[in-house]
């Protein structure tokens, strides 16, 4: 079964545009470089996702506020 | 299997030759590493690139203005974007019940704030050459991805509303049915994606978004008192009343209007989708400072124009938009109040375009479906569904009779303004991540202002807590 690239022309490309593409974009922003090398993953340190929890339980704490204040508000 | 033209370099020479390619969606069998797949996505780039690097390399005052111009853009719809319909209502309602006072340095800071969050999306976004949810699902992992694409759908979703309000209330004004409304302007923002050229979706967005000013000329036929405004700007006089419930939920809707999650995502995209490089930073920078200076010039007009309702004494608590604009007839007369009414529509229209961009900007990065407003319908299906069905979906909630339009629009600066925080710490830690940034991690000054913005808005966000949960002891704290 032939397979496709999302993004690929549905025209040739010419050499003119390859070479335009060459020089005038960084190898990294290449769609082919974007789709096939992703940034690897960062290990968080313990103060790290401390803080990113802290953060996540004020924010559905505070949602809960609004939502009080809704409820309460309809009331 | 398809095959297609490719380039490869080897020994500095650029060679070409047609290959065979695998699935590119597909990690299973990396490509030979002296191979590269040229898009359509690419050449069009590249075409925009091609006219900065020639640009850059002449001198003179006239290259500067058009390297100017090629590189402006995502900082200004970001910050005009953020000037929506909420905003808007926001700022109107902050001078009908306020006044020229607190609130006018208030609003200059809310925007610094923004100029110091987003000018971390330019650095991050030309760095990488990387969307901010693409960033995020890599170096956090999907639990905490999932998070923050959230917070993002859901604020963008009921922020899309609340666009929709606005839209049908501006032109509710000229007598437009809300159908009518609705439906025309699902219409012009399928019309701007049929360009399929980022460059050229971005100068019509930039033009339509200029309008965002129209708030001026309404300002100036209010005949403020320049001088009481100079005396504010510089002297920051108290908040009037003191803290109270009213005057929390308008210091959050003041925040909310100017820097919310939404922003992040869609410049560090943005930036991105236009290619800008390191060599670009300066410029976005200005782009989008200058963004900042036009944002905070329709904000406070707006506030300076609705200010004759509250020097007359008239409660405005419950205005929408086109109640604003008739109320204000006899200060500005029909058309200030006419202009009035269109800004809130543009305000509306712009931020529904550029919101809904940037959910399915991140929709793209997450699902790795390709995302770009440089992709013809074809290629880019999903990226161009997601973008309409979100904004169709807010348009018909609008519809629905008897909704109650007024809380989803309190609610939706309030939401913004706390979910930032965690939104900020990711993109705190991106920007300090020198793994992905190398020499242009934030420096300690910039780590200072953005930790200094997290900080007031969890203390904004607790405060408005406190005033719902214990209004009383918002006495102790500071009320007259």
């Amino acid at each position: 079964m032939e397979k496709h690239l999302d993004s690929v022309p549905d025209h040739e490309v010419s050499r003119e545009e390859i070479t335009s593409v060459m020089t005038a974009l960084e190898p990294d922003q290449l769609i082919f470089a974007k789709e096939h090398h992703h940034c690897p993953r960062r290990q968080l340190t313990a103060t790290e996702m401390i803080l990113f929890w802290a953060l996540r339980i004020y924010l559905v704490f505070m949602v809960g506020v609004v939502v009080y204040q809704i409820w309460t508000g309809v009331r | 299997m398809k095959k297609r033209n490719t380039a490869s370099e080897s020994g500095g020479e650029t060679a070409f030759r047609s290959v065979t390619l695998g699935d590119p969606e597909s990690n299973s069998q990396p490509p030979p590493p002296d191979r590269v797949v040229i898009t359509h996505e690419d050449i069009d780039r590249a075409h925009d690139r091609e006219q900065v690097s020639a640009t850059r390399a002449r001198r003179g005052f006239r290259p500067r203005l058009r390297l100017f111009w090629l590189l402006i853009g995502p900082g200004i719809l970001v910050m005009l974007g953020e000037n929506d319909g909420p905003s808007m209502l926001s700022y109107a309602a902050t001078g009908a019940r306020f006044g020229v006072g607190f609130f006018v340095p208030f609003v200059v800071l809310t925007f610094l704030m923004a100029c110091v969050v987003q000018e971390m999306t330019v650095r991050l976004g030309a760095a990488t050459h990387r969307g901010h949810a693409e960033l995020i699902f890599d170096r956090f992992g999907p639990f905490w991805g999932w998070f923050s694409m959230i917070d993002l759908m859901v604020g963008n979703f009921l922020t899309l509303v609340t666009e929709f309000i606005a839209i049908r209330a501006g032109l509710g004004f000229f007598g437009v049915r809300p159908a009518v409304a609705v439906l025309g302007a699902l219409l012009v923002l399928s019309v701007a994606l049929m360009t399929h050229r980022y460059w050229t979706w971005e100068r019509i967005i930039l033009g339509a978004a200029t309008f965002n000013l129209v708030f001026v000329p309404v300002a100036l036929l209010a005949h403020p008192h320049w001088h009481e405004v100079a005396h504010s700007l510089l002297t920051w006089k108290p908040l009037p009343g003191g803290l109270t419930q009213e005057t929390v939920l308008i210091l959050l809707a003041n925040i909310g209007a100017t820097v919310t999650p939404w922003m992040l995502f869609f410049q560090q995209s943005a930036i991105a989708d236009k290619g800008l490089t390191t060599h670009d930073i300066r410029m976005g920078r200005v782009d989008t400072a200058l963004g900042a200076a036009l944002a905070t010039v329709a904000a406070l007009a707006t506030m300076l124009a609705t200010a004759p309702l509250f020097l007359h004494h008239m409660s405005a608590a419950n205005f929408e938009a086109a109640e604003f604009a008739q109320a204000l007839q006899p200060f500005v007369g029909h058309w200030g109040a006419a202009l009035f009414a269109l800004g809130i529509f543009e305000a509306g229209m712009v931020a529904a375009i550029t919101i809904s961009t940037s959910s399915a900007y991140a929709f793209g990065e997450v699902a790795r479906r390709p995302h770009s407003l440089n992709l013809p319908f074809k290629q880019g299906k999903a990226f161009y569904l997601v973008l309409l069905l979100e904004a169709a979906a807010a348009g018909g909630l609008v519809l629905i009779p008897g909704i109650p339009l007024v809380y989803i629009v309190l609610l939706v600066n309030v939401i913004a303004v706390l979910a930032m925080p965690p939104a900020l710490l990711f993109l705190y830690m991106l920007v300090n991540d020198r793994e992905i940034m190398g020499d242009l991690v934030s420096p300690l000054w910039a780590n200072v202002l953005a930790l200094g913005v997290v900080i007031i808005l969890i203390a904004a966000g607790l405060l408005f807590g406190l005033s719902v949960i214990a209004p009383n002891a918002l006495a102790v704290i500071g009320a007259k």
